[in-house]
C-alpha cells in the first residue's frame, strides 16, 4: 500500500482538500448542510445514507431551489435524514410526518414537500395518515425506507417484517404477515407508486425524480436492510452481504410481467419498478382552490344552527 | 465549522502518454467514511482496498477505474466522489 | 358587524378570522363542532384553508405544519380530543411553533356526557403532555369574551412562540348572547417579523430576549426544527452547555412576561372577608351569587381569571392576604382549588364543586358565602 502511495507521490497528509473545495468537488454535495456535523449518525454500511444520496441527486437533477423544498420526517433511523440536507427540514413525532406535511403543503402548495419515513413510522403508527394522504391525493412525496425492522429502538418487528423472521420482540419468529406498502398506497388512491432497493440506487434516483414531479400523492418505497439488528438476529451477514441479497431477491417489473400467471403467484421476490400510476384524480390543494373559487361566486347555504352575516 | 484537517486522497489524472488510462478519478473523504467496505467489496475492477488500519479505503489501482459510479452511489456516507475523465 | 344574537362557538370562529387565522384543521367532536363548521364556511371566503383531518392527532399535527408554513392556525376540540393531541401539543411547545387549540370542555372522564358541560380539563390544559413545558391557557366568560380572547390567543401565541389553549365549555360554546363585534380591520394583530438575513438567522437563539423571532419555512431561511433537545441552530444535541441555557429560556419565557399575559377581572369590595375565585361558566353563577349577597349586605370580593395558566399567583396571594376565606366554585372536583390552596393555604379555601354536567348554581355559592 505504501509503495502505491509513494509511486503516486502521495503520503497520508497529501491531498488535503479544503472544506470549500470538498463541497465544490461534487454538484450534489451542494445540497448538504455546511453547518452540520458529519459523518452521519447511521451505522457503518446502513442503506439509509444511500437513499439520501439518491434523494439529493434527484432534487439536484430537477433543478429545484433549496428554498422550495421541505422535508418532513417522523421518528426512527430513516427520519434522521433531513437534518443533513440544506432544505426546510421538520423532524416531527412518530408516525405523524404526513399529517404535519399536509398542513405545510396546504399552507405552501408551491413547495415540494417530501415526507421521509421508515416502515414502522409510515405504516404502523402512521398507517392511518398514510391511507388518508393517499386518499386525498395531496401533493406530497412519501419516501418510505423499508428495512423491515424497528432499527432505532434495537430491532423489534415492524409491519413489514417477514413471517417467521426473528426480532427482539419475535424471538421465536414473527407470527404476523407483512403489509404490502405499494399495494396499500395504490388502493388508497396514490397517483404514483414505485419501488426499488438500495442496491439499485440509480433506479431510486429516477423514481424519486418522477415522484417529486408528480402532482398528487406519490410513494417511493426504498427497500433497504438493517445489518446491525435484523441482519444479526437472522444471521444475514455484513452490510455488503445484505446489499447483494437485495439484488438476488428482487425482480424488475418488466421481468415480472413476462412471467406466467403461475410463476407470478409463486413469486417471492421484491418487484422493482413503477408499480402504479393513476392520473384520474386532481391533487388535493388544487381541488380545494377550485372549490374556493366557486364559493366566492355563489351563495352558500348556511347550516341551520349557525347565525353569521 | 472546522473539523480538523481533512484526510483525503485522490487518484492522479492520467498523463498524456498513457494508452488506456482510467476513465474516472476517485476522491475519498476519509473523515466521513465509517469503513463499511461496500465500495471495496463491490467495485467491479478492484480499484479500492481497505487501508492498513481498516479505517477507510485507499485507491490501489487507479488506472482500472471505469467511472461506473457504483462506489459513489452506494457509499452510505457520501464519502466517495467519482469524476469522469474525458 | 351589526348587533347579533351569536353563539359562543361562532364567536370563536369570528375571533379567529379577525385575528388572521387562515388555516383550520380539526376533527368533529361535540360540543366544539360548530367552530369547525363555521370556519369551513368562512375560511375559503377570506383565502383561508380548511381541512377535516382523519383524527385529532393529525389535526394538531396539521396546524403545526401549516403554522411553520406561514399560516396562523387553529383547531377546536373537546376533552377527549385534547387527550389525543397531547403529544403534538408538547411538540408545538418544544419547537416553539405558534398555534391555537380551542377546548370546548364537556363532561368526562372518557366519553362522559358529550352534550353536558364541565371544567374538568383545567389541569389537562396545563400539564397535558409529558415533561415540563410552559403554556398559556385563556378562559372566556361570555360570548363577546370568546371572540376577544380568541384574538388574544393568536396574538400571545405569535408573541411568545407557544401553543395557546382557549379553554371554554359547552355552556359558553353553545349559549347565545347579544354581541356587537368590532370592525375586523380595527383589531390589533401580532405578526412574525424577522429582521436579520438568512445567513445571520439563529432560529432558537437564547439571547437577546426570551423569544427568538420566527421565520416561516420557504422564505429563504432554511433551518432544522426538531423536538429533540436542540442547540440554537435547531440541531439535535446532548451537550449540557447547549441544553441548560435553552431550558432556562424555554421555561421562563412566559413567567418573565406575566404582565403581558395575565388577564383577570377584579371586583374588590372594601372590608370583604370573603372572596370568590373562579373562571369560565362558573363565573356566571358567581356573578349572580355576588350580586345577591351584596344586595343583602354581605361584603364579598371576586376574582375572575381570564388567563388561567400561567396561574395568576400574585393576584391570588394578594387577595388571600386580605380575606379569611376564598371560595372556589368550579365544574370539576377541585382543580383550580389545588392552585388556590397552594397559594393561600388549605384552611382558607372553600371548594364548591359539581362534576355531573350541571352548573354550580348561584345558591350553592351563596351557601358557601354564608358559611
Amino acid at each position: 500500500m505504501d509503495e502505491i502511495l509513494a509511486a503516486q507521490g502521495l503520503d497520508t497528509n497529501e491531498g488535503q482538500i479544503p472544506r470549500e473545495n470538498w463541497f465544490e468537488s461534487s454538484e450534489t454535495l451542494q445540497k448538504l448542510r455546511k453547518n452540520k456535523k458529519f459523518p452521519t449518525i447511521w451505522c457503518a454500511g446502513c442503506g439509509i445514507g444511500i437513499v439520501m444520496g439518491a434523494l439529493i441527486r434527484a432534487i439536484d437533477h430537477l433543478g429545484l431551489k433549496n428554498d422550495e423544498v421541505a422535508l418532513v420526517a417522523g421518528i426512527g433511523c430513516t427520519a434522521r435524514m433531513p437534518v443533513y440536507m440544506d432544505f426546510n427540514t421538520l423532524h416531527t413525532t412518530h408516525g405523524r410526518a404526513l399529517a404535519f406535511a399536509t398542513g405545510l403543503k396546504i399552507a405552501r402548495p408551491d413547495m415540494k414537500v417530501i415526507a421521509i419515513m421508515g416502515d414502522g413510522d409510515a405504516l404502523a403508527i402512521g398507517g392511518n395518515h398514510f391511507l388518508h394522504a393517499a386518499r386525498r391525493n395531496i401533493g406530497i412525496t412519501a419516501l418510505v425506507v423499508n428495512n423491515s425492522i424497528y432499527g432505532m429502538t434495537g430491532g423489534q418487528y415492524s409491519p413489514t417484517t417477514p413471517l417467521g423472521a426473528r426480532a427482539t420482540t419475535s424471538p421465536y419468529g414473527n407470527v404476523e404477515y407483512p403489509m404490502p406498502v405499494c399495494e396499500v398506497a395504490a388502493a388508497a388512491g396514490a397517483t404514483y407508486v414505485a419501488r426499488s432497493t438500495v442496491y439499485h440506487a440509480l433506479e431510486l434516483d429516477r423514481y424519486l425524480q418522477e415522484a417529486i414531479q408528480v402532482d398528487g400523492f406519490s410513494v417511493v418505497e426504498a427497500v433497504s436492510y438493517c445489518h446491525t439488528t435484523f441482519g444479526r438476529l437472522n444471521k444475514l451477514g455484513s452490510a455488503t452481504d445484505m446489499m447483494l441479497a437485495l439484488k438476488d431477491t428482487s425482480i424488475s417489473k418488466s421481468a415480472f410481467d413476462k412471467l406466467s400467471p403461475e410463476e407470478r403467484l409463486a413469486n417471492t421476490k421484491v418487484v422493482r419498478g413503477v408499480l402504479h400510476t393513476n392520473k384520474t384524480r386532481m391533487e388535493y390543494t388544487k381541488t380545494y382552490e377550485q372549490m374556493a373559487a366557486r364559493v366566492s361566486q355563489t351563495e352558500v347555504r348556511r347550516p341551520r344552527h349557525v347565525g353569521g352575516q | 465549522m472546522p473539523e480538523g484537517i481533512l484526510q483525503a486522497q485522490t487518484s492522479n489524472p492520467p498523463s498524456a502518454t498513457a494508452k488506456k488510462g482510467p476513465r474516472g478519478q476517485v476522491i475519498i473523504f476519509a473523515t466521513w467514511c465509517k469503513g463499511c467496505r461496500i465500495c471495496v467489496d463491490l467495485c467491479p475492477t478492484e480499484v479500492l482496498a481497505m487501508g492498513p488500519d481498516e479505517d477507510h479505503p485507499r485507491i490501489v489501482a487507479p488506472e482500472k477505474c471505469t467511472a461506473c459510479h457504483f462506489c459513489d452511489t452506494h457509499c452510505p456516507d457520501l464519502a466517495l466522489v467519482v469524476k469522469r475523465l474525458d | 358587524m351589526a348587533v347579533k344574537l351569536m353563539q359562543g362557538n361562532e364567536a370563536i370562529g369570528w375571533g379567529a378570522i379577525a385575528a388572521g387565522c387562515r388555516f383550520y384543521a380539526g376533527y368533529p367532536i361535540t360540543p366544539s363542532t360548530e367552530v369547525a363548521e363555521i370556519l369551513s364556511r368562512e375560511l375559503p371566503k377570506v383565502g383561508g384553508k380548511f381541512i377535516q383531518m382523519e383524527d385529532e392527532i393529525a389535526s394538531m399535527a396539521a396546524i403545526i405544519g401549516a403554522s411553520i408554513g406561514g399560516l396562523k392556525s387553529m383547531t377546536a376540540t373537546s376533552g377527549p380530543g385534547i387527550s389525543l393531541m397531547q403529544e403534538n401539543l408538547g411538540y408545538a411547545a418544544m419547537t416553539e411553533i405558534p398555534c391555537v387549540v380551542v377546548d370546548v370542555q364537556r363532561l368526562g372522564p372518557s366519553t362522559g356526557q358529550p352534550t353536558a358541560a364541565s371544567q374538568g380539563d383545567l389541569m389537562q390544559a396545563r400539564w397535558g403532555t409529558h415533561g415540563d413545558h410552559p403554556i398559556i391557557v385563556l378562559s372566556p366568560v361570555s360570548v363577546r369574551q370568546a371572540f376577544d380572547l380568541t384574538i388574544q390567543a393568536f396574538n400571545l401565541s405569535e408573541k411568545f412562540r407557544t401553543p395557546v389553549i382557549l379553554l371554554t365549555d359547552e355552556i359558553i360554546g353553545h349559549m347565545r348572547e347579544r354581541v356587537e363585534l368590532p370592525d375586523f380591520k380595527s383589531v390589533e394583530v401580532a405578526e412574525r417579523v424577522v429582521t436579520e438575513p438568512p445567513e445571520k438567522y439563529i432560529p432558537f437563539r437564547n439571547e437577546p430576549g426570551d423569544v427568538p423571532p420566527l421565520a416561516s419555512f420557504g422564505l429563504g431561511y432554511r433551518y432544522h426544527i426538531t423536538a429533540l433537545f436542540h442547540d440554537q441552530m435547531g440541531f439535535p444535541t446532548q451537550r449540557l452547555d447547549e441544553i441548560d441555557p435553552w431550558l432556562e429560556r424555554f421555561n421562563h419565557k412566559l413567567d418573565r412576561h406575566l404582565d403581558e399575559i395575565l388577564m383577570l377581572e377584579q371586583d374588590l369590595q372594601r372590608g370583604a372577608r370573603t372572596a370568590i375565585v373562579t373562571f369560565g361558566a362558573s363565573a356566571r353563577s358567581a356573578r349572580h351569587a355576588l350580586k345577591t349577597a351584596r344586595a343583602r349586605g354581605d361584603k364579598v370580593s371576586m376574582l375572575t381569571l381570564l388567563t388561567v395558566w400561567p396561574f395568576p399567583e400574585t393576584a391570588v396571594e394578594q387577595l388571600a392576604d386580605q380575606v379569611e376565606r376564598l371560595i372556589v366554585p368550579e365544574m370539576n372536583l377541585g382543580q383550580m382549588a389545588y392552585e388556590v390552596e397552594r397559594i393561600a393555604g388549605r384552611r382558607k379555601v372553600v371548594r364548591v364543586n359539581r362534576a355531573n354536567g350541571e352548573m354550580v348554581t348561584p345558591q350553592m355559592i351563596l351557601d358557601a358565602i354564608e358559611g
